[in-house]
């Protein structure tokens, strides 16, 4: 019974311990950063990472992670529930200022106006990957095969996230919008999945997400979303579409203040993020494990950005969403 | 593969791993064993704590919150008749009435032990299956998912109590409410009602406490003044299990372990539906059908061995093909990624020594939860001892701030109020609440299937028929039909034997 | 006072209401599968070109419901036909009443959190309420559940970082 209560004792020590830790002893102020996405995504995964690492290099601003998935309703409460100054970020991407805005402005209680851009997490580079039977290594493939086929499938994330928008956009914009035929899964594991045992034709994911079915020569992958081949990684090489002239775009992640947060702070948090972005061990560990890039932006690019996705999404909303 | 054992043993027996699978055991076990706080979670608010650690120490603390949630949400199951997770529900059934007969520790002794079965027999099929039947897995596509849903779905006729057509009406509209929220297939909204958080959908946990938790909170109005205190007369329990009792256990136990681990390599289902599965599998191939429901041991080890068994399983396409079998897997594998390792069977050449202590601490964690559980085993039997007028309070305040943590939003709070309202008036109609239960967790990923099938076939129903994967599903949903119905008539007949006399 | 309350409690105990149950359940859930389908057309858009769409489902689901429904009401026609005892369930006021007290309890306590924002106000009123409603006279009782209600606050606010 001595054992049991001591033993009992020291476990309720350890977690309490265990449980104080996970508050940490902030230092200077504290800025909540909220993911509205999944935990276990890729923004909330280098968010915590960014998190993790903002006591190295500031003593005056501690960063603390949060992941709320909710997507447009985490952001609608963040909204409604912080204003200037307030030592809240949040984040929010193309999905949300270009995708969500257009096809389902009623969802956003928000509007670009009320943020103030801080700084992009990372950028990343979108691959279009094929079932390894069809053969197809490139985009000359590609265009050859897309004029043979009277029909074809691609796995993609959702049936109305960026992934459909990029596929509807280069498989439209080859004049084969018609023979497309996307097929949304509930993640973008599922979507790899999908194209690895020739479920769909094609699939199109992050590159972290289809590496493992290409190191099994399940998948060979196509092309990039992007201006150039892919430079750094296993996909090192890769064409992008833009090389054909073909439309695309990164995705992204805007780490937001509430508008109106005072300049000099943005500009300190901008500071602490570059930094943080610019060390080597983040950079090191988005590329060989994220397969992500560092991609610092001001706020004109960020613009440049949304008006872009903005205007692939009202030219291929169409073949996404047909009425 | 024994090349690696050893310096993978060298990596994880260490005072540091011991320490950290300890913490996360008993952290995972006292806090799925709270009505409203689930192991994903737990897994949530505690993953920051990982990202200073190393991937071994991490994985092994994650692991041990996982397993022992596992275990921890028969306990309020079996003490509340309140399901701590979604899949302790199949537990409840008979762990509580049990629990009631005076034998609560002999129900959580039973539900540790097929648990700890449960998990070791997934941790070895891990270490030595895993990448075959990761490749097996990989195979089964949205057709043979839906066959899985089908399948199921005829679990209701085992769970719906006195009549079967109540139970099929309780689980249409489990698999309505399911359909709230943005159509998965097309983003269109359904049964929104113009309200802006419905469309993410309703979340299994937030259901789960209205139905089940706070109805028992309002169910108190039904008990008489004297029955407020459990007399303690009758609890002259000594979590005695006989030798005849050990002898039952072991054909549902292992029947529930092999069916959470072929559950579990399935991305996107879960420990809910092997649980479900493995209950009605056992009921059915039960010498003593008529003690389920009512405290049958070998429904507890059914159900307890079957969701121990699916976290080794998820975690074979987790770490085989960089799949994560399930949400709290999902997670998990943020730990691994923060220390730079991105799963999948290539990791297995690279860094074959972290892989395979991890799948080795997973038999570590199992056998942990198993010494852990003896040793709170008397405390959480106490619980039952708990004044009412102290515990149901607790439970509600529980209740709420586990509803809250979910999305960290109110209007979850709001959504478990409003299950609780209509599982009142369906006891009050004698609805079963299982198969509604049971709708929330096949619906979506039943219509899902359904519907991305068609649209790969182009509408063909052929698909449905068209791999050897397909067809066996069909043979195990005939074989339950026929079983069901055999029993129908089996009971039929003896009421009619018996009213004749 | 007390006897007043004693003798309306022992006038509730005593009124009692007999329900058929597969009667009521047939025809409840009958008018719920046809509000659903007559809500569908407003509640989910479909498309043209769906090869299945949203509608099918939950179109299913509420066909086969009211399917059961009609078998459940047919059967019990059936029994009133041939005078075979029905299925009844007995609902007994007093116990409606004190599970519409304890219900008030859990809306006020969710009402006390959302509106002041602060968990441990509700928290707080939830204990109270609960020993008030099994008129729990042990002051240590009180001590001990409001202790808990802030402790379990606490922990979710200052350990757990769940700001609420």
């Amino acid at each position: 019974m001595k054992k049991r209560r001591i033993c009992l004792c020291l476990a309720v020590v350890m977690a309490f311990c265990l449980m104080t830790g996970t508050v940490g002893l902030a230092a200077g102020e504290t800025w909540t950063v909220t993911c509205p996405w999944a935990p276990d995504g890729v923004a909330s995964l280098v968010s915590q990472k960014a998190a993790s690492l903002s006591t190295e290099y500031s003593e005056d601003i501690t960063l603390v992670a949060e992941a709320i998935k909710g997507d447009a309703a985490t952001v609608n409460t963040w909204v409604l529930d912080n204003e200037a100054d307030d030592p809240s970020l949040v984040f929010v991407g193309e999905g949300l200022l270009s995708i969500t805005a257009t096809m389902d402005p009623a969802k956003m209680q928000f509007g670009y106006e009320d943020f103030e851009f801080v700084e992009n997490l990372y950028s990343s580079v979108f691959v279009l990957s094929a079932d390894a039977k069809l053969e197809i290594e490139n985009v000359e493939d590609l265009q050859a095969y897309v004029a043979e086929a009277d029909q074809i499938t691609v796995a993609t994330n959702g049936a109305t996230g960026s992934e459909a928008f990029l596929a509807a956009a280069l498989f439209g914009s080859m004049d084969a919008g018609d023979a497309l035929k996307l097929v949304p899964y509930q993640s973008a594991a599922e979507a790899a999945q999908a194209v690895t045992r020739g479920e769909t034709d094609f699939a199109v994911s992050h590159q972290s997400q289809i590496l493992e079915a290409y190191n099994q020569e399940g998948v060979t992958v196509v092309c990039a979303f992007d201006e150039g081949p892919i430079e750094n990684g296993p996909f090192a090489g890769v064409e992008g579409v833009g090389e054909y002239g073909y439309p695309f775009f990164r995705n992204r992640c805007f780490i937001m203040a509430r508008a109106g947060t005072d300049e000099a702070k943005v500009a300190e948090l901008k500071a602490l993020y570059d930094e943080i972005l610019a060390d080597e061990e983040v950079v090191d560990w988005l590329h060989d494990t994220m397969l992500l890039e560092v991609d610092t932006m001001e706020v004109e690019d960020v613009e440049d950005h949304v008006a872009n996705v903005k205007d692939i999404v009202e030219q291929y909303i169409d073949i996404v969403q047909p009425e | 593969m024994l090349q690696h054992i050893v310096p993978a043993s060298g990596l994880l027996f260490t005072l540091q791993n011991i320490l950290w699978i300890n913490i996360g055991v008993f952290i995972g076990a006292v806090f799925a064993a709270i009505p409203g706080l689930t192991v994903i979670l737990c897994v949530i608010l505690f993953l920051p704590v990982t990202y200073s650690m190393s991937a071994i120490p991490g994985m092994m603390f994650l692991l041990g919150i996982y397993c022992a949630g596992g275990y921890g949400g028969s306990v309020s199951a079996i003490l509340i008749n309140t399901p701590g997770t979604p899949h302790a529900a199949a537990t409840m059934l008979d762990g509580h009435p049990l629990s009631k007969m005076g034998r609560t520790k002999a129900a959580l002794k039973i539900a540790l032990y097929a648990s700890t079965f449960g998990g070791i027999f997934s941790a070895l099929a891990l270490l030595f299956l895993g990448p075959q039947v990761a490749k097996l897995a990989a195979q089964l596509g949205t057709a043979e998912c839906f066959m899985v849903c089908v399948f199921g779905l005829t679990i209701i006729a085992g769970v719906s109590g006195k009549s079967m057509v109540r139970g099929i009406i309780a689980a249409c509209l489990g698999l309505l409410i399911s359909c709230i929220g943005s159509d998965p297939m097309t983003s269109y909204d359904r049964f929104t009602f113009g309200i802006n958080r419905l469309y993410l959908g309703l979340d299994l946990a937030v259901c789960l406490i209205g139905l089940f938790a706070l109805v028992e909170i309002v169910s108190r109005a039904e008990q008489k003044p004297g029955e407020l205190h459990m007399d303690t007369a009758k609890m002259h329990d000594n979590g005695v299990i006989t030798k005849d009792e050990y002898k039952r256990l072991a054909r549902p136990t292992i029947l529930g372990s092999l069916i959470g681990v072929m559950v579990g390599i399935i991305p996107g289902t879960g420990a809910s539906e092997a649980s479900w599965f493995s209950y009605s599998q056992a009921k059915n191939m039960s010498r003593h059908k008529e003690e389920f429901g009512k405290g049958s041991v070998e429904g507890i080890a059914a159900a307890e061995s079957a969701n121990n068994a699916v976290t080794g399983a998820t975690l074979i396409p987790l770490l085989t093909l960089g799949i994560p079998g399930d949400g709290t897997v999902a997670i998990m594998l943020s730990a691994l990624m923060i220390n730079g390792l991105n799963p999948g069977l290539s990791l297995f050449t690279t860094q074959g020594d972290i892989m395979y202590a991890i799948m080795l601490g997973l038999i570590l964690v199992n056998l942990f939860m198993l010494i852990q559980g003896k040793l709170l085993t008397p405390i959480f039997a106490k619980v039952v001892s708990i004044p009412q007028e102290i515990l149901t309070p607790i439970i509600v305040i529980f209740c709420f701030a586990g509803a809250y943590s979910v999305n960290k939003n109110y209007f979850d709070v709001g959504v478990a109020l409003v299950f609780c309202v209509l599982a009142w008036v369906l006891r009050k109609l004698d609805m079963p609440p299982v198969p509604i239960l049971l709708g929330l967790v096949l619906g979506k990923m039943t219509e899902t299937n359904f519907r991305r099938a068609l649209l790969i076939s182009d509408g063909s129903p052929k698909i449905f028929f068209s791999s050897v994967y397909c067809w066996i599903f069909i043979g195990l949903i005939v074989l339950a039909v026929g079983t069901i119905l055999r029993g129908k008539l089996k009971d039929r007949k003896a009421a009619a034997a018996k009213e004749e006399t | 006072m007390k006897d007043k309350l004693g003798k309306l409690c022992d006038q509730m105990r005593q009124k009692e209401l007999r329900i058929p149950v597969d009667l009521t359940v047939g025809v409840v859930f009958f008018l719920v599968g046809l509000a659903v389908m007559l809500l569908m057309p407003s509640q989910v858009a479909i498309s043209e070109r769906d090869v299945v769409n949203g509608r099918a489902f939950p179109e299913l689901l509420m066909t086969l419901m009211m399917i059961c429904c009609a078998a459940l009401v047919a059967k019990e026609i059936v029994k009133l036909v041939r005078k075979q005892p029905l299925e009844y369930k007995t609902v007994n006021l007093l116990v409606e009443v004190k599970a519409l007290i304890i219900l008030a309890i859990l809306v006020i306590t969710y009402i006390l959190c959302r509106t002041t924002d602060l968990f441990v106000v509700g928290a707080v009123f939830c204990a109270l309420a609960f020993l008030i409603y099994f008129r729990c006279k042990k002051p240590l009782y009180y001590v001990i559940t409001v202790g808990l209600a802030v402790g379990i606050w606490a922990a979710f606010r200052f350990l757990l970082n769940v700001r609420f």
